[in-house]
C-alpha cells in the first residue's frame, strides 16, 4: 500500500474531516427533521396506527393485523392518524427527498381501500396539494376529506379522486384534524388562530386570534368551540361568531385538545395536571396533579377520565392511567415501556388501545374497567 | 453531555437573539453566526495567517524537503531557520475541528428550535432555560421569501450562493501559485483543487439540509470574506515591511540545483543582511555535507 507523501497529508487530512462531517450531519437529518410519535386512529372497531415507515389495520376483537401498508418499509414516513370511513383510508405522509441532486420534497396524500385483508388497493394518490409534511389527521365528510398541512394550508380534497377543490392559506403550519358541522369547517392552526371556513368552497367566515399556538383540534360543543392553546387556556369560542366566551386557565401549555362530557370540559397541560371546567361558564371543577408530561388529549368514557402520558424525567416510558370523572381521583395506572404521545382511543365495548412507537410493541389494548393488559400487538417480523 | 454542552446553548442563543430581534430567525441566525465567528476569530486568524505565510516562504519549503529527503533531522533545523513548523498543519487544522461540532450541533439546534414536528417541539420545552419564556416565540417563524426554513430551498438559489460565496472566500484565503508550482507543487495543486470541491461539498449540503443552515454557511461565508480581504490588507503590509528591511530570506541550494528564493537584487539584499549571511553560510555548510555525500556515494 502507497503511505501518502507529506505534502498530501493536509489536504487529505482536510477531506477526511469534511467528509466526518457530512456523515455526522447526513446521519443526524433523518433522526431529527421527520421523526414523529405514532398516530393512532380508530372507526369503532378497528385501529389504525401509522407509526413511521408503515400503517397498519389492527383488528382487536379477533386480535389479527388486516392489512399493513406499503408492503415493504420504504425511505417515506407516516405520522398522521388515518381517517377510515366508507371503506376507504386517508393519510399523509411525511415527504419522499427529490434524490441525490433535487432539494425537493414530495408530500402525498394516500386513499386506500380499506380492504379486509391482505395488501390495500391505492384508490389515488394526490402528490401536487401538499408542499410539506401533513402532521394533522384529515376529516372525510362525505364526499369530501379536509387535511391540514405543515405548510399552513388546509386542502379540501375530493374523495373520490383526490383532486383539489379549495385550498386556504393560515400564517402557520396545521398539526390539529379540522372539525366540521353544518357546512362549517373549524381549524386551529399554529399561527394562534382559529379559523371557521365556509367547507364547500373554503371562503372565511371567522378568524379568531388568541394568545398562543393551537396544536391539536378544536372541540364542538352545542353552542361553543373548545380550544386549547399554548397560552395555559381553555378559551370557548361562540361557533357563530367565533368570539371568546370565556378562558380557563391552566398551569402550562395546554397541547392536548379537551374532553367534552355531560356539561364538563376535560384538559390537561404539558406540567402533567389535568383540569376540569364547567362547559357553559369556564368554572374550575377541580384539578389533578399527575406529576407526568402530558400532551395527549383526555378521553372519557362513561364516569372514568383515561390520559397517557410521558413519566417525566424519563423519555423511554410512559403510562396510561384512569382517574374518576367526578373528582380526578386515580382509579388505576398501566405502564408502558413506551411514552404514551398518542391520544388513546377506545374500541368497542370495553377496550381502551395506546399505540407505542417501539420496535417491540405497537399496541396494547386494556381493559377499561380494571386497566388489565387483554393483548399486545408487534409487528412479526420483529420476533416477539 | 452533548446536548448539554452544544445543542441546548445553542437553542437558548437561538432563541433570545429570534426573541430580542423581533421574531426574526434570518436576523438571529445572522447575529448568531457573528458571535460564533467572533469566538473562533483569533483561531480563525492564527489558521489563515499561518496559511498564508505557508504559501509565500513554499519555494523554500520545497527545496529544503528535495534537499534533505534523507535526513529529517537537517530538513527539521532549516525549515526552523526559514521559520517554517510543518506542526502548525495541526493548529490550522483545529478551526475546522472546531467548526464541525458547531455545524453539527447548530443543525439539531436548528431543527428543534424551528419546531417542524410535534414532537421536535415537545422535545424543545425542557431544553429552553428558565429565563426565556417560549409560549411567546412559539411557533418561530419557518418562512423567509420562498423558503420554509426547514426544508432545503427547492429552487437552487441557497446551494448557488453558498457555493459562489465559499468559492471567494476560498479563492481569498489561498492566493494562486505560480504557474511552476503547480506543476512541482502536490500541495498547491491539492489546496487549488480545494477550492473548488470545499465549495462543491457545501453548495451539495445545501441541496439536502434546511434552508436555515444554508442561510448560516452564507453568513459565515460573508464574514469569512470580509476576514480574508482583512488578512490579505494585513499580510501584504506585513510583506511590504519585510521587503523594506531587507526582504525575506532567500533559501539557495547548490549549483546544480535549482535557485530558489528571491532573485539577484533579493541576493543584494541578503549580503546587506545580517541575518541573510548567516542563512547563507548555513546553506553552503548544507551544500558540502551534500557533495560528500554524493562522492561517498559515487565510491
Amino acid at each position: 500500500m502507497h503511505q501518502l507523501r507529506r505534502p498530501l497529508r493536509r489536504p487529505a487530512l482536510w477531506l477526511l474531516i469534511v467528509a466526518v462531517g457530512v456523515m455526522f450531519l447526513t446521519a443526524c437529518s433523518g433522526q431529527i427533521a421527520n421523526t414523529n410519535w405514532a398516530g393512532l386512529s380508530t372507526d369503532g372497531s378497528r385501529v389504525y396506527l401509522a407509526f413511521g415507515p408503515r400503517v397498519l389495520a389492527y383488528d382487536p376483537e379477533t386480535q389479527t393485523q388486516d392489512w399493513i401498508f406499503p408492503a415493504e418499509s420504504g425511505a417515506v414516513q407516516f405520522f398522521s392518524a388515518p381517517s377510515a370511513e366508507e371503506g376507504q383510508v386517508i393519510f399523509g405522509d411525511y415527504g419522499r427527498a427529490g434524490g441525490f441532486l433535487s432539494p425537493r420534497v414530495t408530500v402525498s396524500i394516500y386513499a386506500l381501500e380499506n380492504v379486509d385483508s391482505g395488501i390495500p388497493t391505492e384508490l389515488w394518490i394526490n402528490s401536487t396539494s401538499a408542499t410539506d409534511r401533513i402532521v394533522a389527521p384529515p376529516l372525510q365528510v362525505e364526499d369530501k376529506v379536509f387535511v391540514g398541512t405543515a405548510d399552513n394550508h388546509i386542502l379540501a380534497l375530493n374523495t373520490n379522486d383526490g383532486s383539489e377543490i379549495w385550498d386556504y392559506e393560515t400564517d402557520h403550519a396545521i398539526w390539529g384534524q379540522p372539525s366540521y358541522r353544518d357546512g362549517t369547517l373549524y381549524v386551529n392552526s399554529m399561527d394562534w388562530s382559529t379559523y371557521a371556513l365556509n367547507a364547500d368552497t373554503g371562503e372565511l367566515i371567522w378568524q379568531t386570534p388568541l394568545g398562543g399556538a393551537l396544536a391539536s383540534r378544536p372541540v364542538l360543543g352545542e353552542d361553543l368551540l373548545y380550544v386549547s392553546s399554548f397560552d395555559g387556556n381553555v378559551h370557548a369560542l361562540d361557533i357563530a361568531s367565533g368570539e371568546v366566551q370565556w378562558s380557563a386557565p391552566a398551569s402550562d401549555w395546554v397541547w392536548g385538545a379537551s374532553a367534552l362530557a355531560d356539561g364538563v370540559v376535560y384538559y390537561s397541560d404539558i406540567q402533567g395536571n389535568i383540569h376540569a371546567a364547567d362547559a357553559e361558564t369556564g368554572d374550575q371543577l377541580w384539578t389533578k396533579s399527575t406529576g407526568n408530561r402530558i400532551q395527549t388529549a383526555p378521553v372519557v368514557v362513561g364516569d372514568t377520565l383515561y390520559i397517557g402520558s410521558q413519566i417525566e424525567g424519563d423519555t423511554l416510558s410512559g403510562t396510561l392511567t384512569a382517574y374518576s370523572t367526578a373528582d380526578g381521583t386515580q382509579k388505576w395506572s398501566q405502564p408502558t415501556a413506551a411514552p404514551l404521545l398518542a391520544t388513546p382511543v377506545v374500541v368497542g365495548e370495553d377496550t381502551i388501545v395506546v399505540g407505542l412507537q417501539n420496535a417491540d410493541t405497537l399496541l396494547i389494548g386494556f381493559d377499561l374497567a380494571t386497566g388489565q393488559e387483554l393483548w399486545r400487538y408487534s409487528l412479526p417480523e420483529s420476533g416477539n | 453531555m452533548w446536548e448539554t454542552l452544544i445543542v441546548n446553548p445553542m437553542i437558548n442563543a437561538l432563541l433570545f437573539f429570534y426573541d430580542v430581534l423581533g421574531n426574526n430567525f434570518i436576523l438571529a441566525i445572522a447575529v448568531f453566526t457573528v458571535v460564533i465567528r467572533l469566538i473562533t476569530l483569533p483561531l480563525n486568524m492564527r489558521q489563515q495567517r499561518s496559511m498564508m505565510r505557508t504559501q509565500e516562504i513554499q519555494p523554500q519549503i520545497q527545496a529544503i524537503q528535495k534537499k534533505y529527503r534523507d535526513n529529517p533531522q537537517k530538513m527539521q533545523e532549516e525549515f526552523r531557520k526559514i521559520g517554517y513548523n510543518p506542526a502548525d498543519t495541526l493548529t490550522g487544522c483545529l478551526p475546522t475541528l472546531i467548526q464541525f461540532p458547531i455545524l453539527i450541533g447548530l443543525y439539531q439546534a436548528i431543527i428543534i428550535v424551528l419546531g417542524s414536528t410535534p414532537q421536535s417541539l415537545f422535545e424543545l420545552v425542557p431544553r429552553v432555560y428558565p429565563a426565556i419564556d417560549l409560549t411567546p416565540l412559539i411557533p418561530v417563524g419557518n418562512k423567509f421569501l420562498w423558503m420554509n426554513l426547514s426544508q432545503p430551498d427547492p429552487y437552487f438559489v441557497l446551494p448557488i450562493v453558498v457555493f459562489a460565496s465559499m468559492f471567494i472566500q476560498q479563492k481569498l484565503l489561498t492566493p494562486a501559485p505560480k504557474g511552476q508550482d503547480q506543476k512541482d507543487n502536490p500541495t498547491a495543486a491539492m489546496t487549488q483543487s480545494m477550492q473548488y470541491t470545499m465549495p462543491l461539498m457545501f453548495g451539495f449540503f445545501s441541496l439536502q439540509f434546511p434552508a436555515g443552515l444554508s442561510i448560516y454557511f452564507i453568513m459565515a461565508n460573508i464574514i469569512g470574506i470580509f476576514q480574508g480581504l482583512y488578512m490579505r490588507r494585513i499580510t501584504d503590509r506585513e510583506k511590504a515591511e519585510r521587503a523594506a528591511k531587507g526582504g525575506t530570506t532567500p533559501y539557495v541550494i547548490d549549483a546544480g540545483d535549482e535557485k530558489v528564493g528571491k532573485s539577484a537584487s533579493s541576493k543584494s539584499n541578503q549580503s546587506a543582511n545580517g541575518s541573510g549571511t548567516t542563512k547563507s553560510k548555513s546553506s553552503s555548510s548544507s551544500q558540502s555535507t551534500a557533495k560528500r555525500k554524493k562522492r561517498s556515494a559515487k565510491r
